[in-house]
């Protein structure tokens, strides 16, 4: 029987090498051995995913690599998650709402925030592409998001985050829910003029604000 | 407050801005040219200016980020952040230097049937007893039951010899005397990053002068979205500046060319047109927003055949202007224009043609069935976004080679190289990758990567922070490509290979079935085969098979002036190609990802027989 400690290091490594099929085998293993799903998770999977996040901050992977990554920290989810404990599930997880805004149809980006996202230990609710803007406001309300994530890459529909910021006044949420933005045409300067809660130029720049945001001590899980 | 005045390199008058205002707003309202792709938005860092020491204020954390420490301790700030509250000094950093557009291009055979026809008529002096109207007069001698007086109203018609303009058949206009040997055209093409005009003597085919300018929209952005977002947040007057902008700059160009070939521009009967579909929108003064926003569809696609002078075109009265049809919203008459000229549609076998820009067109021709797709390219490869990015004016880099023996560069203009233009950082992207500086995952080498005393190890700074840099200059503090540079290369890379990729699958065709591809555009023809294989935006396979076809919207509109067959051939060509969405198609992210893998190192030496 192989050690825990050894097994939750091969998992990482796998996300971080991505190696999408070698990362089953392993959590196979690791659950038939009969160690907890939840520290293969955090410890391993996540951990892994932690990693290829600090080489994307360093420039070291791109999207690319960090969609490769995710791939294998997804199937790795897929083994272990059936074993959770009900004890293990969370629940007080801050949660997300996240989309490209009305009139945009490119998510790549958005797509990247979200794997990061979740990999923090967020609850994300993907809204998808081209999203009618009072969507995110109904659904924020909904779930009771901590969180409103709006992304773009066309200057033409820029503006549409700035009247989101004003239908969550409108709604009598803007004070519980934050609202960051992101994507090629966006500034800093832009997400002070609409009033958003902060801007991340990239997709780790925005877990670390998410985190900021809602109170989490960042990197407290690794 | 007090109005502060700006006075632009040290001259005399010094500009008022209107408190509160941006610089950039300032300068751009008094008509000075300053580079601002994004529109003032503070991603680009390109509008760029000297303020002189007395006059500087404190940098935000925009112009902290955008531009490098030392320019900004040398007084370097970003028009578009800076607000004047007292009276300032600064100097532009981009001076207007001259500049080469291409206008050559191939040319199918076509026939030759131009849609305005002169013919003369006789007035006779009318008697008590014949007292035929004048214009009846001339509509008997056309064989016209009847014509709009409209046509006639600007000349003064007395007893004598005439000559009737006739447009499809219709009386347009009447000039004196007998004028059919002078029968003139100008064929446009409006890219949206410079503007080209051909006067034509419609007679002949023969090109008797032309005239050049770049787009003078691009006080209002570079690109197509920053134009439209512009339009979007100037709704009182922003359409009609925009067009106001490109029809005055028609009119001096249509004017400059008369005077170079002694043609009075009063003898202009038909211009044409060739641009993309938001071109065509901002020139015809039509709301172009909806192109702007999903599900981008334009108010209009189809060819239009208009009075000249329904847009202010200075030209003959009842002169004619026919812009070509388009396909959808990214799918414009430039494209139609290329596609024809290339004869896609007859073409035995697999053809790809592709136009690279802001925005990269791509149409793959089947045994004659066409599909289209458009991808966002971004500005890269024009040398916007890039940290050391430049237009290909004097100066620019355009080629590169780097070897054991160091770098050596082609530079416009043969002076010190100031920037990369688009060839240029396909180039020096092409080298990195061929000699393992940047690895095919688009990160630079691992540092140590190379012993100590390799040529590489030489040309990569690394800075504090342990991010690379390849040095253009072998020194640190100029030309730089850093490693953000080489990912914004590799996303347009990436984005025109997956929309190429995307319609072959949709074709149903693989790589090694291409016969050839096709670069067209202004901007494609100075992109050299080995830069277009060698950083993987076309596989390397199809390197000896590439041609160039230079700008084809031009011909494509000269093509259009000549021939009523090629008019309509283009506007069923336009019904009949069809247009792929990529953002809509599935697994396009992935695609997308495994686009963005540059060819790698060991490809490269391969293929150059190390």
């Amino acid at each position: 029987m192989a050690d825990k400690e050894e097994l939750i290091g091969k998992l990482s490594t796998c996300v971080v090498e991505m190696e999408d099929e070698e990362v089953v085998d392993v959590a196979n293993e690791y659950i038939g051995d009969g160690y907890p799903a939840y520290d293969g998770i955090m410890e391993g999977l996540v951990d892994g995913m932690n990693k290829a996040s600090d080489l994307y901050d360093a420039e070291e992977y791109f999207v690319t690599d960090v969609l490769l990554c995710s791939d294998a920290m997804y199937n790795g989810l897929d083994v272990l998650r059936p074993h959770l404990d009900n004890a293990d599930a969370g629940g007080n997880q801050k949660k997300v709402v996240i989309g490209v805004v009305e009139g945009d149809t490119h998510d790549i980006g958005k797509n990247l925030v979200k794997i990061m996202l979740e990999t923090a230990g967020f609850d994300v609710r993907d809204l998808g592409r081209d999203v009618p803007l009072d969507d995110f406001v109904t659904t924020a309300k909904e779930i009771d998001a901590d969180i409103i994530a709006l992304s773009t890459l066309m200057t033409t529909t820029m503006a549409g985050m700035g009247t989101v910021v004003q239908k969550l006044k409108e709604a009598g949420i803007r004070e519980s829910t934050k609202v960051i933005v992101g994507g090629s045409p966006i500034s800093q300067k832009f997400a002070n003029e609409i009033g958003a809660d902060g801007y991340s130029a990239n997709a780790v720049g925005a877990v670390k604000l998410a985190q900021e945001l809602v109170g989490i001590e960042p990197d407290a899980e690794r | 407050m007090a109005v502060p005045f700006i006075t632009v390199n040290q001259g005399r008058k010094p500009l008022a801005c209107k408190p509160g205002s941006t610089l950039l707003d300032a300068l751009v309202e008094n008509g000075v040219v300053v580079d601002n792709p994004c529109n003032g938005k503070g991603t680009c860092g390109k509008c760029r200016v000297r303020v002189r020491s007395d006059t500087l204020t404190p940098a935000t954390e925009t112009e902290k980020r955008l531009v490098p420490r030392k320019e900004l301790d040398s007084g370097v700030r970003l028009a578009c952040q800076l607000v004047p509250t007292e009276d300032m000094s600064v100097e532009l950093m981009q001076g207007e230097r001259g500049h080469t557009v291409l206008t050559e291009g191939i040319l199918p055979d076509f026939t030759h049937k131009v849609d305005i026809e002169k013919k003369t008529v006789t007035i006779e002096k009318p008697t008590l007893e014949n007292q035929e109207p004048l214009a009846d007069q001339i509509a008997r001698q056309l064989g016209l039951d009847a014509l709009s007086v409209v046509a006639v109203a600007h000349v003064l018609l007395q007893p004598g010899r005439y000559t009737a303009v006739m447009h499809e058949g219709q009386l347009i206009a009447v000039e004196p005397g007998d004028t059919t040997e002078a029968l003139y055209g100008v064929a446009i093409d409006i890219g949206t990053t410079t503007v080209v005009c051909e006067l034509v003597d419609m007679r002949s085919g023969d090109i008797l002068a032309d005239a050049s300018q770049i787009n003078a929209q691009k006080i209002y952005g570079l690109d197509v979205l920053t134009r439209i977002t512009y339009e979007l947040e100037h709704p009182e007057n922003g359409r009609e500046n925009l067009q106001k902008a490109i029809v005055d700059s028609l009119n001096e160009m249509i004017g400059s060319a008369c005077a170079e070939a002694g043609v009075a521009r009063s003898s202009v009967y038909e211009v044409t047109v060739g641009a993309n579909c938001t071109m065509m929108h901002m020139l015809l003064g039509v709301d172009a927003t909806p192109i702007g926003k999903a599900p981008f569809a334009p108010v209009f696609a189809r060819a239009q055949d208009i009075p000249a002078d329904a847009i202010g075109l200075d030209v003959a009265a009842g002169a004619r202007l026919y812009c070509l049809p388009h396909v959808s919203a990214y799918i414009g008459a430039d494209i139609v224009a290329g596609a024809y000229v290339c004869q896609l549609q007859h073409e035995t076998g697999n053809v790809l043609f592709i136009d690279i820009g802001t925005n990269g067109e791509i149409v793959l021709a089947n045994d004659g069935r066409l599909i289209c797709c458009s991808c966002a390219a971004g500005p890269a490869l024009e040398g916007m976004n890039i940290s050391a990015g430049m237009r290909a004016s004097e100066g620019a880099i355009e080629e590169i080679r780097v070897s054991e023996d160091g770098i050596s560069c082609t530079v416009i203009g043969d002076g010190e190289p100031a920037g990369l233009c688009g060839s240029g950082i396909l180039a020096v992207m092409r080298e990195l990758l061929s000699t393992g500086i940047v690895r095919k995952n688009g990160a630079f080498a691992k540092i140590g990567a190379f012993p100590e005393d390799d040529y590489r190890t030489q040309l990569i700074t690394v800075d504090e922070a342990g991010k690379r840099a390849f040095m253009l200059d072998g020194s640190p503090d100029r030309l730089l490509v850093t490693q953000g540079d080489v990912r914004q290369v590799q996303l347009a890379k990436g984005a025109i290979l997956s929309g190429f990729m995307a319609l072959l699958e949709k074709a149903g065709i693989a790589m090694k079935d291409l016969d050839k591809a096709i670069v067209a555009g202004q901007f494609g023809a100075h992109l050299s085969a080995d830069s277009i294989t060698g950083t993987g935006i076309l596989p390397a396979e199809l390197e000896s098979r590439i041609e160039y076809a230079g700008n084809t919207s031009k011909t494509g509109a000269y093509m259009a002036l000549m021939s009523s067959d090629a008019k309509r051939g283009m506007e069923r060509l336009a019904d009949e190609m069809d247009y792929v969405e990529l953002n809509t198609t599935e697994n396009y992210e992935r695609l997308f990802s495994d686009c963005l893998i540059f060819p790698s190192h060991v490809d490269a030496e391969k293929r150059s027989g190390k």
